[in-house]
């Protein structure tokens, strides 16, 4: 039974797998309004492009492959990369927490974010140097959650949560002071950043975001089996075995870093990282190992969708999109799962 | 094999020791009961052995080997701990969580082998949760989620198992069912127990030794016999109680009693001829409404007896199941002398006892007022061939008072 269990949950992997790479070729295949390329010629273009096949393959010329290569393509996987992050670090929260309330951003990550963000603009620093700053602050406003939230060198969720709350409110205010105090194309900007997007990725930042989405997902899910025996509370999973603290601390510590790299690129992208763990739950149940690639597989196919959406409605904010499509498909889940998985 | 010694233990949390100067040891195979009142330290003492409170001073040795110098894992591949109640924050399957146990066994890039499902298995068919197993855990019952997480321990592989009042939310059928279970893996797979209990009888009745904690310092460890006395549960606990024996399996049980202040100036003397248990509730009810009550003559033994021993009455009592001889009957007229009414229950009569209805006559001929509760007639009470009955009859003579109820009684002496 422990096999076709085993078996099921690669099934669904699979599956889930080959869904998400339908939906980014089918994604190239979507542009910004006016901008119409073949079925044949978008296919004939990737596939020429990829390393190996390319010498084999008459090589593709015009504006159509810059836009397919340079402009969609480098889009679409940072989309991705994004969705997968964000998904994984909000499975990861909850799992910490405890608590399906629990965000990506639940210490503070969003909004330290922003208001690095906010700080670049303001100070009108270059397009480059605005996604560090977001991350240093992102990172900074973490780990000063995370210090606050520290009682007798315990971890303690509550407190962690109430620290949190209040930092973010606290860099939510400095945030729109900034914007109150800037002129008129500056607010703009923030603003606009703030609702995020991946208008305008080029493969540099795809190639930054890359490793470390990699290196937080592994961490998260070598410590699925710890994830798990945590769900029984602190003090149970010291009996079985787990050091509790140092599994927090690496933990938070990896879903930060994917929420802030991510966030720090492409601006806040909210619903992803709090609905997709949930809704992935609904499927493969609790347990970390099926859930961790589970969801990571749905946030990026959910985070693709999204952006086509974004990119074919004349680049709407993606972080407008994901809740405006994600809460209605969530809210049916949830009528159609009712009692079945208790939450 | 399991040993545990702690040796001057301080624990507790934050700067305040919640435990003084422990130091206690747990033999292989031991079966220790921890009791002790509320916020005494009992559930301290649990999370102490296995080094989770956060301040504690002093030794404590699982197999020789200090508790402070192992890993998490190495403290969870020797005990396992049952807590009071477990919250699972989401949904896993009964089976998820028995897998749980096996962490400690688990590396960090390893996943469950062969053997995990096996020890997994087998603590799913000692507590009998088979029909559990795909279950989610949300919608289990107390008692069902309970029994799971003793599944979870048991896949753990203990060789110490700690319950901190493991089963004090169970209802009595289960409450047995777990002790029971947990007995037996004590005595055929010889996992040390030590289990927290608010519930002296069920401690009493399952543990070889129990040690009894007040305001965090050891007041006794010894066999229940040893620790539960009433003089232990009147300086630890503030009641005061009767210890019994249970005369199935020779455990010990408690009962408390309502020893409200007793007052000693008696309104009036009865004195109460009964016996084989016909008197009970009429004794007790005396006692109650403050009545000095005396009451003979009773064999030791006899269920009237024990009763008015319990209530600390006044008895002439004579050696169990032998005929009353002169002495006490000389002895039973002097208490009817001293009181103002005799009572008299329709006990059974025979020839040993049958020196009672003499005396009941006797008081009438004193003057005394005499009231028999009859239930049952002199007939069917007679063993003695007729003598008692004749007995009966010079008493109606003589102006005995019959009614049939207690409360009739004590309307009529009020």
């Amino acid at each position: 039974m422990k096999r076709s269990f085993r078996k099921r949950s690669v099934t669904t992997f699979v599956l889930l797998s080959l869904i998400l790479f339908v939906t980014v070729m089918a994604s190239a295949l979507v542009g910004s309004p006016g901008v119409d390329i073949s079925f044949a010629r978008v296919m004939g273009i990737i596939i020429s492009g990829l390393p190996g096949v390319g010498k084999m393959l008459p090589d593709y010329s015009g504006t159509d492959v810059i836009i397919i290569r340079q402009i969609r393509l480098p889009r679409i996987l940072l989309g991705v990369v994004a969705g997968i992050a964000l998904s994984v670090s909000g499975t990861s929260m909850q799992g910490i927490f405890k608590n399906p309330m629990a965000s990506p951003f639940i210490l503070g990550i969003s909004a330290g974010a922003a208001f690095g963000a906010a700080v670049s603009v303001t100070l009108g620093l270059g397009m480059y140097v605005l996604p560090a700053v977001a991350f240093a602050s992102a990172m900074g406003t973490g780990l000063m959650v995370f210090g606050l939230g520290r009682i007798h060198g315990k971890t303690d969720v509550a407190t962690l949560l109430l620290a949190g709350l209040a930092v973010n409110f606290l860099m939510q205010s400095l945030t729109a002071y900034l914007i109150y105090l800037s002129p008129p194309e500056k607010r703009t900007s923030i603003i606009f950043w703030m609702w995020g997007s991946f208008n305008g990725t080029v493969w540099k930042e795809f190639w930054i975001v890359l490793p470390v989405v990699v290196a937080g997902i592994l961490i998260v899910y070598v410590f699925s089996r710890e994830l798990n025996v945590l769900q029984l509370g602190d003090e149970s999973a010291l009996y079985l075995g787990v050091e509790v603290e140092k599994t927090k601390m690496i933990l938070l510590g990896a879903a930060s870093l994917l929420a802030a790299v991510v966030v720090s690129f492409t601006g806040i992208i909210g619903f992803v990282g709090l609905i997709i763990p949930h809704a992935t739950r609904i499927i493969t149940g609790p347990d970390h190992k099926k859930l961790i690639p589970a969801a990571a597989v749905i946030g990026g196919i959910f985070m693709v969708l999204c952006d086509t959406i974004s990119r074919a409605s004349g680049e709407i904010p993606i972080g407008i999109i994901t809740g405006l499509f994600g809460a209605p498909f969530f809210i049916y889940l949830l009528l159609r799962s009712k009692g079945e998985t208790g939450w | 094999m399991v040993n545990l010694e702690i040796k001057k233990m301080y624990a507790g949390y934050g700067r305040k020791h919640v435990l003084k100067n422990i130091n206690m040891n747990v033999e292989h195979g031991d079966l220790l009961g921890v009791i002790g009142p509320n916020g005494c330290g009992k559930s301290t003492l649990i999370r102490a052995i296995t080094g989770v409170v956060n301040s504690i001073r002093g030794d404590i040795l699982l197999d020789g080997r200090s508790v402070r110098e192992m890993g998490r894992k190495d403290i969870a591949k020797k005990a396992a701990v049952v807590p009071q109640n477990t919250f699972i924050g989401f949904p896993f399957t009964a089976w998820e969580v028995v897998l749980m146990g096996r962490n400690p066994y688990t590396g960090r890039f390893e996943s469950l082998k062969e053997e995990d499902y096996e020890r997994a298995h087998r603590a799913v068919k000692i507590t009998g949760i088979e029909k559990l197993k795909e279950r989610r855990v949300n919608t289990l019952s107390g008692g069902e989620l309970q029994r799971v997480v003793i599944a979870r321990a048991i896949a753990q592989d203990p060789k110490l198992l700690l319950l901190d009042e493991a089963t004090a939310h169970l209802d009595i059928g289960h409450k047995i069912e777990a002790m029971d279970m947990i007995k037996k893996m004590n005595r055929e797979e010889e996992v040390t127990v030590v289990s927290v209990h608010h519930n002296l009888d069920i401690a009493a009745r399952y543990c070889d030794r129990l040690v009894l904690v007040d305001n965090g310092r050891i007041r006794t460890i010894g066999e229940p016999e040893e620790v539960l006395t009433p003089g232990h549960l009147r300086a630890v606990y503030g009641i005061e109680a009767e210890v019994h024996e249970n005369p199935w399996d020779g455990t010990l049980y408690i009962s408390p009693i309502d020893r409200k202040e007793i007052d000693r100036t008696y309104k009036k003397m009865i004195h109460v001829i009964c016996g084989g248990g016909t008197g009970r509730k009429l004794l007790k009810t005396l006692v109650d409404k403050g009545y000095g009550v005396s009451a003979g003559v009773l064999n030791a033994m006899d269920t009237d007896m024990e009763r008015a021993e319990f209530l600390d009455i006044d008895v002439v009592a004579e050696a169990p199941f032998s005929p009353i001889g002169k002495e006490r009957e000389r002895d039973n007229l002097r208490k009817i002398e001293e009181a103002e009414t005799v009572i008299l229950t329709d006990f059974p009569v025979g020839p040993g006892n049958l020196i009672n209805l003499t005396a009941a006559l006797e008081a009438l001929r004193m003057g005394k007022r005499v009231i028999l509760i009859e239930k049952k007639g002199i007939e069917v009470r007679d063993h003695t061939g007729g003598e008692a009955t004749g007995l009966y009859k010079k008493m109606v003579e003589n102006g005995v008072v019959v009614v049939t109820s207690v409360k009739e009684v004590v309307g009529m002496i009020a």
